[in-house]
């Protein structure tokens, strides 16, 4: 190596005058004042809170409201740290192995879920459903996840056990979601779109918009689309999965400027940054540069971290802001191998197409073909 | 009932959804230099409100005055929480005066520390335990400096505590890894080697009235060739440090079909050749574009964090190694061969011919049919 040393020189030279030319875009600092506020604190997040914390260790009926409270508080605000505190308000009760609790099992399961660890939740869902076969969340969580993973008939018999346990109308949505990537998009859409609204719990009837916009854009059918993808926002400001996938149909029809009005405000949530990265790019926005800076450490940091929650963006900004189509191809795999939902497909092709490595495309099309999903953007 | 089935959906709409804010990290470095090791942590201030409760006034907004007025409470946190030693005898960590940064997900409070130990540090055992607890997907991103070598690691969770062997540089293995990578790379990228043949091969000859002679001697044909080299090897350097470093970036399609472009260029120059003597500039003009081609390749790899530097230059040294050895190889067979009317009139044309042909099939394939 040091024999080296002299060849390497130039070359290292030139590259630590890039790398301090390369916009640092923060250095430690003291405040101008002692007025200035520094953070704000979302619901929860106080010190104070540690009470309730410590007396979730004893107390299972402190303990499950508590994980439930910061669940959804992870939903409404995107923020993953919700994530911890649940785990934290439940991992006490994991540790225990006499009398194990189901309900316990669940919100643990859901909570892998969300960090995309779906081989431990569905282990962990199997457990609880082992103490109690009745368990319609159970249930219900287990068919999103195998629906996730591409197990289209077992997230089908996931939603079938809902049948006798819970809502008609809930386990015909769950069913129908289903039948709508096996074949009878149309079909389903139609089935779906003739539910009255009102025979399901109105927390569903956001979900039952944001499924049939995504099938309307399956389907083709934009301006239906946008129809469900408003409605659905208006009964749930705060569904940040609504938010984007309207956002990249707002994307895809080239509106860039409503795509930064949808989404002005959710600039601290990756994948509503990384919509707006792309907005601000074709507008040729002086933000833009920033955004992708920030962007960029983001996914960093989670690379380092070794999480895997924004494979499927994280391709997405390889391919279509840093324009690299053969490190998104290989993120766009890795991504593949952990989940299969019609958009990591659609990332996938997209980035075997632009790496011009047709044979990259292979398994999706096959799985395509196995499993009759009709996507009017995997035929573009 | 229906309370019930609205946490159900809740629990099905969160697993649907993908969104989230990047979780919860401080960020802590160390320069190790004898006894004395030079450090800081960065914790999140919403982290840090976790730990050991900032907000005095209880108005859900942190002040600078609040934190500052918080700073022994926090330092005396984190010496019990960020816990060094060398052979389990702890290091005493005396924190400096608190700074604040700005990161992706909000303010963080930014803590310098001196930590002195015992012995000299050739061993760090490091501890972590901040927000144990209380945040379970809480980590440390650990950055550590001892010298020129850099390593890095991950605390927390299951993981708190990490050892670090300062003395073996466990960056020689990355810097191997990249300059294998290099050489397969050139040994692989068969379009650079292409071109750089193209441009080598009328090394050994001399352009006068129309007709290739062969060099008299060594010399000039040395002299050729290590122009060539030097101009390829300089201009992709260049530009493939400020790609991988993300200073500069080109579509893919355009950079690869202007590759292919120019293999056809340097080889239909043997064949009607209009520059002869300063081969050089092509190669360096050019060079600059097969700079950004070996960038997708490491772009590929991804520089590890904390080695970004040491990597890259790995990695075009072993280009540089590869494409010598291509040289050596070549260019002793080539100048024995120069007094060869067969090379001159035979194996130097249709040779570039049909580089050129091989490299125009390229461009239309990269130009024209990588659909986007």
């Amino acid at each position: 190596m040091r024999r080296l040393a002299p060849r390497a020189g130039l070359t290292c030279g030139a590259l630590l005058v890039c790398l301090a030319l390369r916009a640092v875009y923060a250095t430690p600092h003291i405040p101008a004042g002692d007025a200035e506020v520094l953070a704000e604190l979302p619901p929860g997040t106080q010190h104070t809170s540690a009470g309730a914390r410590e007396l979730a260790r004893n107390r299972l009926d402190v303990a499950l409201p508590l994980a439930r409270f910061y669940i959804a508080r992870a939903r409404a605000s995107g923020d993953l740290r919700y994530l911890g505190y649940a785990q934290a308000a439940l991992d006490p009760w994991l540790a225990r192995t006499v009398s194990p609790n189901a309900a316990v099992l669940v919100l643990a399961a859901t909570i892998q879920q969300s960090r995309h660890d779906f081989g431990a939740a569905l282990a962990t869902l199997a457990e609880a459903l082992r103490l109690e076969p009745n368990d319609v969340q159970a249930w219900l969580t287990r068919a999103t996840v195998l629906r996730v993973l591409g197990r289209y008939s077992e997230a089908a018999s996931s939603c079938a056990h809902l049948a006798s346990r819970a809502d008609p109308a809930l386990e015909m949505l769950c069913a129908q979601t289903l039948r709508a990537l096996t074949g009878h998009l149309a079909a389903a859409y139609a089935t779906l779109r003739d539910l009255p609204p009102q025979s399901l719990p109105s927390a569903a009837r956001a979900w039952r918009d944001s499924e049939l916009g995504e099938m309307a854009v399956r389907l083709g059918d934009e301006a239906a689309a946008e129809h469900w993808f408003r409605d659905g926002l208006a009964l749930s400001p705060d569904d940040l999965y609504l938010r984007t996938a309207w956002a990249d149909l707002l994307l895809r029809q080239g509106r860039s400027t409503q795509v930064l009005q949808l989404l002005a405000g959710y600039e601290s949530i990756e994948p509503a940054l990384l919509r707006i990265v792309i907005a601000q790019s074709r507008r040729a926005d002086p933000r833009a540069a920033r955004s992708r800076t920030l962007l960029a450490d983001a996914f960093a940091i989670e690379q380092q971290r070794g999480d895997g929650v924004h494979r499927r963006e994280q391709a997405r900004f390889l391919l279509d802001v840093e324009q690299r189509p053969d490190a998104a191809l290989v993120a766009a795999q890795e991504n593949w191998r952990v989940q299969r939902e019609p958009d990591d497909a659609l990332i996938l092709l997209r980035c075997a197409r632009a790496a011009q490595q047709p044979a990259a495309a292979a398994p999706v099309r096959q799985f395509l073909q196995q499993q009759g999903l009709q996507d009017v953007r995997l035929e573009q | 009932m229906r309370q019930a089935l609205e946490r159900l959906v809740l629990a099905l709409l969160l697993g649907s959804s993908a969104e989230a804010h990047i979780a919860s990290n401080a960020f802590v470095s160390i320069d190790a230099a004898g006894r004395e090791l030079q450090g800081s942590i960065e914790l999140s201030i919403r982290d840090a409100e976790l730990a050991v409760g900032i907000d005095a006034d209880h108005d859900g907004k942190i002040t600078w005055g609040e934190l500052r007025a918080s700073a022994p409470r926090l330092t005396q946190y984190l010496a019990e929480h960020l816990l060094l030693g060398t052979r389990g005898r702890a290091c005493a960590l005396q924190f400096r005066t608190l700074q604040v940064n700005d990161r992706v997900d909000g303010a963080y409070a930014w803590l310098p520390f001196t930590a002195r130990c015992v012995l000299s540090a050739r061993e760090l055992d490091i501890r972590y335990t901040v927000l144990d607890g209380v945040d379970p997907s809480h980590r440390a991103l650990l950055s550590l400096r001892a010298g020129t070598v850099v390593q890095s690691g991950v605390l927390g969770g299951a993981r708190g505590a990490l050892e670090f062997d300062l003395a073996a540089p466990a960056r020689l293995s990355t810097f191997v890894a990249y300059l294998q990578a290099g050489i397969r790379h050139i040994w692989s990228g068969i379009d650079h080697l292409l071109f750089l043949l193209s441009l080598l091969l009328p090394a050994v000859l001399l352009r006068r009235h129309d007709q290739w002679l062969p060099v008299p001697s060594a010399r000039p044909a040395l002299l050729s060739t290590l122009k060539v080299v030097t101009a390829f090897t300089l201009a992709h350097s260049i530009t493939l440090s400020l790609a991988a470093l993300n200073v500069v970036r080109l579509p893919s399609r355009l950079t690869e079909s202007v590759i292919a472009a120019s293999i056809i260029i340097a080889a239909l120059n043997n064949v009607f050749p209009i520059v002869t003597d300063t081969r050089a500039r092509i190669a360096f003009a050019f060079g600059l574009l097969h700079g950004f081609g070996f960038a997708s390749v490491l772009a590929d790899m991804g520089l590890p964090h904390g080695a970004r530097l040491l990597s890259l230059c790995a990695f075009n040294l072993g280009i540089e190694i590869g494409q010598l050895a291509v040289v050596l190889a070549v260019m002793p067979v080539v100048y024995w061969l120069r007094n060869d009317t067969r090379y001159r009139r035979a194996l130097l044309p249709w040779g570039s011919v049909s580089i050129a042909a091989v490299a125009s099939v390229w461009l239309i394939q990269r130009a024209l049919l990588s659909g986007s």
